[in-house]
C-alpha cells in the first residue's frame, strides 16, 4: 500500500470540488431540498396523524439514507468519471494497485459523507428542531450498517459498468434506488406489502431504521436484529469487492484502453 | 547488457465478440528487447497490434500468453515496482478535463512519489520547452488536440522514467513543435539514458529518432532492424524526369522493360532498381529520350512501410 498514490487520487477528487457545480450539487444541494421537502411533508403527517416522533422518525431516516447515498456514489461515481474523462487506462498504467483505488474511495466516501452531515445536521436542527445527535452512540452504529451498505451497492454498480462497459452505467444510479422503497427508511417493515416484505429483510438497511425508529419511540432495541444487519454488510460487502476485483480482472482481459475507443 | 524490457513469445487473442464468432488474434507470440538507451520504433499499419503491445507492457490489458520482463524482473510479479520506472504519453489517452493542467500533472507527479518543489521545477521547464506553460492553469477540456499532446508528454517524463513507452506522441502537432518533441526525447536518453519505445506513423520521424525499428503485421514481428536498412532492403529507386522530347516512346520503353511508371502530364516517375539507375539512363539517350529534369529518389522506411503495408 502506497500512501502517496491515495493522496494523489485524493487530490484528483478533491480538486474539482472547488469549483464543480455538479459535485457540490450533490453533496449539498440535493441533501439540502431532500430535508426542505421530506421536512415539511413529514411535520404536515405528524399534524395530521398525531402519532409522536413520525417526523423526526423520517428526518433522521432522510439523514441515513443520505449517508448511504454517498458512500455508494463515491465508489461507482468515481469509478465511472475516470472512464468518462478517459483517464482509466491511464490510471492503471501507474503503479496504482486496485486495493490503493479501493483505499482511496472509501475515505473519500467518509470525507464527502462527512462534509453532506455538516451541513445536513445543523439544517434539520434549525428547520425543524430534530437533534440527529440526540442518537448518541447509536449513531455511530447507524452511520457505520449505512456507510457499508453504500459501499457495497457501489462495488457491485462499479463492477457491472467495469464488466460490461458504459451502456450499464445506469445501475449506478438505480441499484441504489432500488433499495430505497426495500430499506424501510420511511416507513416500517409491516407497511411494505407482505409479497416483497422477504427481500426487505434480506436488506440490512431494513433493520438500521427498524432500530432508529424504535429508539425515537422509545421502544427497546433488538440487538439480535442489529447483529443479522452487520453480519449481511459484512457478508454482502465481501462478495461485492470480490465481484469488483473479479470485474476489474476480467475488464484487463479485454484491455481497460476499449472505454476510450 | 541485460536489456531494460523483453518480451517472450507474447501473445493476445480476443474471445469473440459474439457467440459463434471467430476469435482474434492481435499479437501472435512477438519476442523483441528494449535495450537501455535504446529508441526502438514500433511500426506497422493500423490493426498490426502496435496499441495492444503498448496496452500489454503497461498492464491495462492481460496477455493471453508469453513473458513480459522489465530490469530482468517479471512484469506480472513486480507490476508496481517496474511501474514505478515508467513513463507513458500516448494521443488516444487523456487526463481528467474538469482538472487543470497543472493539477494534472500534479496529481501524476505524485502517483510517481515526486515532490512538489522538484515537480513544479520539472513542470515549469517542460511546460516552456512544449510552450504551453501559459496553458498551465487551464482546464484541459480547453486545450487543443495538439496542447493536450504535449502535456500528456510533460506527464509522462516529469517523473523522469527509466522507460517511456510513446504511442504516437507528435500526431496532431505541427511540425515545428514536433521537431521540439524529437529533439526533447533524444535529449531525455542523452541525459538520463531513458529507454523508450516509440510508435508513430510518421516515417520520416522514426527515420531520424529510432536506433532500431520493429515492423508488426497482423500481430506478427515481420521485420526488425535499423530504419536505414529496412529502407535499404527496397530496391528500388523513384526516378522522376519532366520528358521533353520522347514521351510516347518512354511509356512504350516503360512497358516493354515491366517497369512501373506513373505518367501525369509530361512529368514520368518509374521504379527502378538502384544498381539499374546508370544502365536505365543510358538507355534513354540511346531511344533519343530527352528531359529538362531529373531527380532519383533513394528508398524509404515509408517506401519500405508501404510495401510491407500491402
Amino acid at each position: 500500500m502506497n500512501w502517496h498514490r491515495i493522496h494523489a487520487l485524493a487530490l484528483r477528487h478533491l480538486y474539482p470540488l472547488k469549483r464543480d457545480f455538479d459535485l457540490l450539487s450533490d453533496m449539498a444541494y440535493w441533501p439540502l431540498v431532500d430535508t426542505i421537502l421530506w421536512g415539511v411533508t413529514s411535520q404536515w403527517i405528524a399534524d395530521t396523524s398525531g402519532v409522536a416522533g413520525v417526523a423526526t422518525g423520517i428526518l433522521l431516516g432522510l439523514v441515513l439514507w443520505n449517508v448511504l447515498w454517498r458512500s455508494q456514489s463515491e465508489v461507482s461515481r468515481n469509478l465511472l468519471d475516470e472512464i468518462l474523462n478517459n483517464n482509466i487506462a491511464n490510471l492503471f498504467s501507474t503503479a496504482l494497485t486496485i486495493k490503493e483505488w479501493v483505499v482511496s474511495v472509501l475515505l473519500l466516501s467518509l470525507l464527502k459523507t462527512m462534509i453532506t452531515m455538516s451541513i445536513l445536521l445543523p439544517a434539520v436542527y434549525l428547520l425543524y428542531k430534530v437533534n440527529v445527535l440526540q442518537l448518541g452512540s447509536w449513531l455511530a452504529v447507524f452511520f457505520v450498517g449505512a456507510t457499508f451498505t453504500g459501499w457495497w451497492i457501489g462495488f457491485i454498480s462499479a463492477g457491472i459498468v467495469l464488466r460490461y462497459g458504459l451502456r450499464m452505467q445506469t445501475v449506478v444510479w438505480t441499484l441504489p434506488g432500488i433499495m430505497l422503497p426495500f430499506s424501510a427508511v420511511f416507513f416500517p417493515l409491516d407497511r411494505l406489502p407482505t409479497f416483497l416484505q422477504p427481500i426487505s429483510r434480506l436488506v440490512p438497511t431494513t433493520y438500521i431504521f427498524e432500530t432508529m425508529r424504535a429508539i425515537v419511540a422509545g421502544a427497546s432495541v433488538d440487538y439480535s436484529m442489529l447483529a443479522y444487519s452487520f453480519g449481511l454488510n459484512a457478508l454482502f460487502l465481501s462478495l461485492a469487492v470480490w465481484y469488483f476485483v473479479r470485474s476489474f480482472v476480467y475488464s484487463k482481459k479485454l484491455g481497460l484502453g476499449r472505454f476510450s475507443r | 547488457m541485460q536489456p531494460i524490457l523483453q518480451t517472450t513469445r507474447l501473445r493476445k487473442v480476443y474471445p469473440p465478440e459474439k457467440k459463434g464468432g471467430k476469435e482474434f488474434v492481435a499479437v501472435d507470440g512477438i519476442s523483441f528487447e528494449l535495450e537501455p538507451g535504446q529508441i526502438l520504433g514500433l511500426l506497422g499499419p493500423n490493426g498490426a497490434g502496435k496499441s495492444t503491445t503498448i496496452s500489454m507492457l503497461l498492464g491495462v490489458l492481460t496477455p493471453t500468453s508469453g513473458e513480459i520482463t522489465y530490469f530482468g524482473k517479471n512484469f506480472e510479479a513486480h507490476r508496481s515496482e517496474i511501474l514505478d520506472q515508467v513513463g507513458f504519453a500516448s494521443t488516444y489517452i487523456s487526463m481528467p478535463w474538469r482538472l487543470t493542467v497543472w493539477e494534472n500533472l500534479r496529481i501524476y507527479a505524485l502517483m510517481f512519489g515526486v515532490e512538489y518543489k522538484e515537480f513544479a521545477r520539472r513542470a515549469e521547464k517542460f511546460l516552456t520547452k512544449f510552450g504551453v506553460w501559459d496553458q498551465r492553469n487551464k482546464m484541459m477540456n480547453q486545450l487543443s488536440a495538439g496542447q493536450t499532446t504535449r502535456i500528456m508528454l510533460a506527464k509522462a517524463f516529469i517523473p523522469r522514467p527509466k522507460v517511456a513507452l510513446l504511442d504516437e506522441p507528435t500526431a496532431s502537432l505541427d511540425p515545428d513543435i514536433a521537431h521540439e518533441v524529437r529533439r526533447f526525447v533524444r535529449d531525455q536518453r542523452e541525459q538520463y539514458g531513458t529507454s523508450i519505445l516509440y510508435t508513430s506513423h510518421n516515417m520520416d520521424e522514426v527515420a531520424d529518432l529510432c536506433d532500431s525499428v520493429l515492423f508488426l503485421k497482423k500481430g506478427q514481428i515481420i521485420a526488425k532492424d535499423t530504419p536505414e536498412n529496412l529502407a535499404g532492403s527496397i530496391s528500388k529507386a523513384k526516378v522522376r524526369l519532366l520528358v521533353t522530347d520522347g514521351l510516347k516512346r518512354i511509356e512504350r520503353f516503360a512497358r516493354e522493360q515491366s517497369l512501373p511508371a506513373n505518367v501525369v502530364d509530361r512529368e514520368v516517375v518509374l521504379e527502378i532498381d538502384e544498381q539499374k539507375v546508370a544502365e536505365f539512363l543510358m538507355q534513354l539517350a540511346d531511344e533519343d529520350i530527352h528531359y529538362s529534369q531529373i531527380s532519383i529518389d533513394k528508398p524509404t522506411l515509408e517506401d519500405y512501410f508501404l510495401s510491407m503495408s500491402i
